[in-house]
């Protein structure tokens, strides 16, 4: 009889108190394991939204990709594109605007404009992509689901754009007409987006040159070294900000994502502090329950060791089984939670808050292993070191 | 003549207590020859279990000595009393004292577990000692299936497991009726009657009849 044998039997015959310890730990664990999946869920998310749009380096006039133009853009990008690393370099404008079309109420867009030779930074979902530039006389555009729900628009549909709140301007509407529907990683849940090449963006704003982008976009070649190209293009200017994938999370994890990190690494002490008085306190429970017995075993000559690792099993089994149970109940609860945090304003449809890493995986378990161990110590030393005459004795006059 | 299995040497036993120390055991000298059988009454508080503690290496004297098999076992370390309680010496208590989570069987393989008995022998010594005790039909039931009778005729069987060369038992009729107490008497007999040396203490005058020698204890004393 191995002291596994002899813990399993004693969880086994002791089913209800085994039973409430793995329900404690199960829940606590559940709780502990969304901490760990929140404490890096947003950051990895939103790292894998900017590694999705298949640019490495972002180039922006000030601190903190703010939407200020970039004076003499083109000639930047230009400069840039002629980098032997790069591969592909996007100019991108924002603009507000209006989409109209027969029959249905005008609505409110954020209108796109882009150069560059390949696809993005969004994700096809039907239809065609716009091409690097618009036919003459032409406007192609992609729009979001949402924009395409909400006017009931699909690849080949026609649409009128107006830069700008058509009442506030003067600027002739475009007709345009749908190339294709697709998934604007950064646009939040019900934002009305349409993007279009830059030659057809300048010609909506009513532009005779190539107006100044507020945000470059620059795509390495395979193997190319990220801060090698960055400080070649930091070299072009002065007052230009060049950022790598890394420096963009970096600056989000400082900035916003560290309030996130401190809450979960707050609750996840919380909860592992809730793991360990819960264990604790029904081993303590269960060895002063079985002092008697205990005593016995050890003036049979049961040796300590032997009984310690018993207790340990104990705590093993209660311990691990809850914190293998708490994946499951974490996960459905993470996804309760995603969907929940996800419905505040603003937010890119597409960012999570909870996400699975195995980091997260190894450390849920590691931290119950250390508690299992932890809350067995104490139940272990008063089993080592009971008195066994005394007790034996206490337990026959008791 | 027989050599001791052990062997009390003007042994004293103090506990110390809150209200001032109390002499449990005073200056007692006993000993067990291999084979001996002997029964030790008294009245309650007397001290009985405090000397069968003492004499079965569980506890120390807080003075004097105990030889177990001409070893002091004030001198040896708790891991060598721990063996010297696995293998040399079987305890049968009051209580049972049975895992309540293993089976007869399982009771009476933990200590050849323990002892490190291949599983083979373990499971061969088992079956004899449930014979021996009556109770083979019963080996795969727990405690809790078991009358008093049975549990104590199961740890009689434990203890004997390891084949000790003492039994120590502590009232092993203390929680039995009168007739379920004198088939253990009858147990204890045929124990005795196979070589195995017997120290038990009872208020039972019945059971200490079967005793090859009595002692009487009064107030941690030892008296013929």
């Amino acid at each position: 009889m191995t002291p596994f044998q002899l813990a399993w039997r004693t969880t086994k015959r002791y089913r209800l108190r085994a039973m409430l310890a793995i329900a404690g730990v199960t829940v606590i664990g559940a709780l502990l394991f969304d901490m760990l999946l929140l404490s890096d869920g947003l950051l990895t998310s939103f790292a894998d939204l900017l590694t999705a749009e298949g640019f490495e380096i972002r180039v922006v006039m000030h601190e903190g990709l703010s939407r200020v133009p970039i004076p003499g853009a083109p000639a930047i990008a230009a400069s840039i594109a002629a980098f032997a690393e790069v591969d592909d370099v996007a100019q991108i404008r924002m603009e507000p605007g209006s989409a109209c079309v027969a029959g249905k109420q005008p609505a409110r867009v954020t209108i796109v404009g882009r150069t560059q030779s390949r696809p993005g930074p969004w994700r096809l979902l039907s239809g065609d992509n716009v091409p690097a530039r618009a036919p003459d006389g032409g406007c192609p555009i992609v729009i979001g689901k949402p924009l395409a729900n909400a006017l009931d628009l699909r690849p080949g549909s026609p649409v009128t754009l107006t830069a700008r709140p058509a009442a506030a301007t003067v600027i002739p509407p475009l007709p345009c007409r749908v190339s294709g529907v697709v998934d604007f990683g950064f646009n939040a849940v019900n934002e009305l987006t349409a993007a279009m090449p830059m030659n057809a963006f300048e010609r909506l704003m009513g532009e005779d040159h190539p107006g100044d982008a507020e945000l470059i976009l620059v795509a390495l070649r395979p193997g190319a070294d990220v801060p090698t190209v960055q400080h070649e293009i930091s070299t072009l200017r002065s007052d230009l900000r060049v950022y790598s994938t890394e420096d963009v999370v970096a600056q989000f994890n400082r900035n916003a994502f560290a309030y996130f990190r401190q809450i979960s690494a707050v609750l996840s002490f919380l909860t592992t502090t809730f793991a360990f008085l819960l264990i604790a306190t029904l081993l303590t429970v269960s060895v002063n329950h079985r002092l008697g017995e205990i005593a016995a075993l050890r003036a049979l000559g049961i040796a300590r060791r032997r009984i310690a690792a018993m207790l340990l099993w104990e705590s093993a089994l209660l311990v691990g089984v809850g914190a293998v149970l708490a994946l499951p109940v974490g996960g459905v609860l993470a996804i309760g939670l995603d969907h929940i945090l996800r419905q505040m304003p603003g937010l890119p449809e597409r960012l999570h808050f909870f996400v699975f890493e195995t980091r997260a995986l190894v450390i849920h378990f590691v931290v119950f292993l250390v508690t299992a161990t932890a809350a067995a110590a104490y139940p272990i030393w008063l089993s080592a070191t009971l008195p066994i005459a005394p007790t034996l004795r206490r337990e026959v006059v008791g | 003549m027989a050599s001791p299995v052990v062997e009390a040497r003007g042994v004293t036993r103090v506990f110390p207590m809150a209200a001032g120390p109390v002499t449990a055991v005073n200056g007692v000298s006993l000993h067990v020859d291999a084979g001996e059988y002997v029964a030790i009454t008294g009245p309650s508080g007397c001290g009985k279990s405090t000397l069968l503690h003492l004499v079965g290496c569980v506890d120390t004297p807080t003075s004097g000595s105990i030889l177990f098999e001409s070893r002091n076992v004030a001198q040896l370390s708790e891991s060598d009393r721990s063996r010297i309680r696995l293998t040399r010496v079987g305890f049968v208590f009051q209580r049972f004292f049975l895992l309540p989570m293993l089976t007869a069987a399982e009771n009476v393989e933990l200590p050849q577990s323990e002892a490190g008995a291949p599983a083979a022998d373990r499971r061969a010594r088992t079956h004899e000692l449930l014979e021996y005790v009556g109770l083979a039909d019963r080996r795969d039931h727990l405690p809790s299936q078991l009358s008093g009778g049975e549990m104590q005729r199961v740890a009689i069987a434990r203890a004997l497991a390891n084949r000790p060369a003492l039994l120590v038992a502590d009232e092993p009729t203390g929680e039995l009726d009168e007739a379920t107490g004198d088939h253990v008497a009858e147990l204890f007999d045929r124990v005795h009657a196979d070589g195995t040396a017997i120290l038990l203490v009872t208020h039972n005058a019945a059971l200490a009849a079967h005793a090859s020698r009595r002692l009487t204890m009064t107030s941690g004393r030892l008296g013929a």
